[in-house]
């Protein structure tokens, strides 16, 4: 459920055999060296991309260089940032992972508090909705959605009926408003509102206040560990995103990091030093926000099953 | 969540749902002064969202449907044509190509993928020490963005001297072409999904380890059954939910595979590796055969539904809304 507690690393846990304190046995020894092994299979990309990323075209080129770089060539960052415009790909995939996750903390939180609080006629409806909006896949919206955007009326150049410029293609609009609320986090933050006692807006009620700040000052501090989830991501799957950024965007100042990425690759053909200093840069900030927000990521995580 | 498909109701591992009261019945009273203000507020509350899912997601289902029985190249109003564009699709050896090679895809990825995910998740849950960096390396690939996970393997299959012919020549192997063979470039891909996939099916095993009774093992411990005895006769059949629920959700993200594709191979070479997702794409934004792709497009709809609807036949019931 939403509120599934995994444990954070290091966090004790009564229902596990505790074994700490036992003597290495040879079956502990195999654990250790079959888990070593395993991480290691998983790491080992990311560190032979990050070593690429530092070598030189000629060492890269040359059949029997080793695997470390002769000379650090901390440089090619710099001369990637010149290559490519990756430093704008990037600003691009934060403001528009930015955009999404702050608007859908807002408005899916709001729905999610609604759903879960407040019966009207229809909500229950509503509800349904949601979760049957959850079960539709990526392939079945993207081609209509693409059309909507395309044919939005009034926008770049299109008439009310939508016709005659490109719509909100190759815009910010075209970027951020589709994919800015997910039906996940409305499902998500209705949980854990469902959880919260009712006293609580009961008192709140009593004391005169009206139902949206019941929702903004007293019950959405109680689900911080909700927002921090819908957070974080919302805005990995955001900065991840690769089809609809592509299939929206032509001009190259309003390409995000994916994007540019795979570009690249194609008009520059295998320059495997700067395409990897790039998807160094691509992958660092996610690695980093899944190495502080843990916990909340597996949390969110085990409730969605597969992103 | 890009794939909000995947992000079934309520399939949880046993994990979930224990010892959670629901408070209902906490307003619903008639419809008097300040609970009529109320439920405007709840309208009010709902309305953002409910708009932006009718557009963005409620619409295009419609639409889709619709575009399928057309002839539609965005250029030009689409044209009604029946039942064409599926006839089509029989006639079509290249979609036909894709949907064996999603689903070889589909079965090579996932139960090995699940397979890994279990013993590494049986193994963290052992307790041992520094059981969180291992989770963490395991956990990595699934959060890093596909495309640069692509581009990165594009590099170690590099024929010439990427690390995979690289350590193979250590061994005095010359290593294929990986991805421009057409007997390699599926295996290599599968093993890309193999790989990014470890991380999210461990980390739902180890979430369903982590719930199962305690209390089981020790009376099987005293009745002197062996540990191996134990994962068959009590932790298997108890993971039985949570095995359930990985298989679908990956089984449905597997059919969903896209980015790698457009990255390692293009579908190639000679469509060996294209998917059914990689046919859509292409039907639609390299052939503008709108009409066409929404119709390829309900096709792989209706299988992924039917994932959906077994999952929910099996699991039914146990779960509620709350």
């Amino acid at each position: 459920m939403a509120t599934t507690e995994l444990h954070a690393p290091g966090a004790t846990s009564k229902s596990r055999p505790v074994k700490n304190g036992k003597p290495l046995t040879a079956g502990r020894v195999a654990l250790y060296v079959t888990l070593t092994v395993v991480s290691l299979l998983m790491v080992v990309p990311f560190v032979w991309m990050v070593l690429t990323s530092l070598k030189t075209p000629v060492e890269i080129a040359s059949q029997d260089a080793g695997l470390l770089p002769e000379h650090w060539e901390f440089g090619n960052y710099v001369d990637a940032l010149k290559a490519a415009p990756f430093a704008t790909y990037a600003r691009n995939s934060f403001i528009i992972a930015f955009s999404h996750t702050l608007i859908n903390v807002v408005v899916a939180s709001m729905a999610g508090y609604s759903l879960a609080r407040i019966k009207f006629r229809g909500s229950e409806v509503i509800f349904y909705l949601f979760i049957a909006a959850l079960m539709i896949p990526t392939y079945t919206k993207v081609l209509p959605e693409f059309l909507i955007v395309r044919f939005m009326p009034l926008a770049g150049g299109n008439d009310v009926f939508g016709q005659g410029g490109s719509g909100w293609l190759d815009s910010w609009w075209a970027l951020i408003v589709p994919g800015a609320v997910t039906p996940f986090a409305v499902f998500l933050f209705r949980q854990f509102y469902l959880d919260l006692p009712v006293e609580l807006e009961e008192a709140a009620r009593l004391d005169g206040l009206g139902e949206f700040r019941i929702y903004a000052r007293i019950m959405t501090p109680q689900v911080k560990p909700a927002i921090t989830t819908v957070a974080l991501l919302t805005f990995e799957s955001s900065w991840n995103n690769f089809l609809w950024p592509l299939l929206v965007t032509r001009t190259d100042s309003l390409r995000v990091i994916q994007v540019g990425l795979s570009v690249f690759k194609t008009e520059n053909g295998p320059q495997w030093h700067f395409l990897m200093a790039g998807t160094t840069l691509a992958t660092l900030p996610m690695v980093i926000l899944f190495l502080i927000g843990q916990r909340y990521f597996v949390q969110g995580f085990a409730t969605a099953g597969l992103k | 969540m890009g794939a909000t498909s995947v992000l079934k109701a309520r399939p949880a591992p046993p994990s979930a749902p224990a010892g959670r009261t629901v408070t209902k019945k906490r307003s619903g009273r008639a419809p008097t002064g300040p609970g009529r203000r109320r439920q405007r507020a709840g309208m009010l509350m709902v309305a953002p969202a409910l708009l932006h899912a009718s557009l963005w997601i409620g619409l295009p289902v419609v639409a889709s449907v619709v575009l399928a029985f057309t002839k539609y190249d965005v250029l030009t109003a689409p044209q009604f044509v029946g039942l064409d564009n599926f006839r089509d699709m029989l006639d079509d050896a290249v979609f036909r190509k894709s949907i064996v090679n999603t689903v070889i895809y589909t079965f090579f990825t996932v139960p090995f993928g699940m397979a890994l995910g279990l013993l590494v998740a049986l193994a963290l849950h052992t307790g041992l020490k520094a059981r969180g960096i291992f989770r963490t390396a395991v956990f990595i690939p699934q959060v890093t963005a596909t495309v640069a996970i692509a581009l990165v393997w594009l590099w170690i299959y590099n024929p010439g001297n990427g690390l995979l012919n690289t350590l193979l020549s250590f061994l005095g192997i010359d290593g294929p072409a990986w991805l421009s063979s057409t007997s390699w470039a599926m295996p290599s891909v599968i093993l890309v999904g193999i790989w990014q996939g470890i991380g999210m099916k461990m980390l739902i095993y180890l979430a369903a380890l982590q719930s199962l009774p305690k209390e089981l093992y020790e009376a099987a411990s005293v009745d002197g059954a062996s540990k191996v005895r134990q994962f068959f006769s009590i932790t298997l059949p108890l993971l039985k939910p949570a095995t359930f629920f990985v298989l679908i959700t990956s089984m449905i993200s597997a059919f969903q595979s896209f980015d790698q594709i457009y990255i390692l191979t293009d579908g190639g070479p000679g469509n060996s590796t294209t998917m059914m997702t990689f046919e859509i794409y292409k039907s639609a934004f390299r052939e503008f055969r709108v009409g066409y792709a929404s119709a390829q497009s309900l096709v792989l709809f209706v299988l992924l539904m039917g994932f959906t609807l077994v999952n929910r036949r099996i699991m039914g019931g146990t779960r509620g809304n709350n």
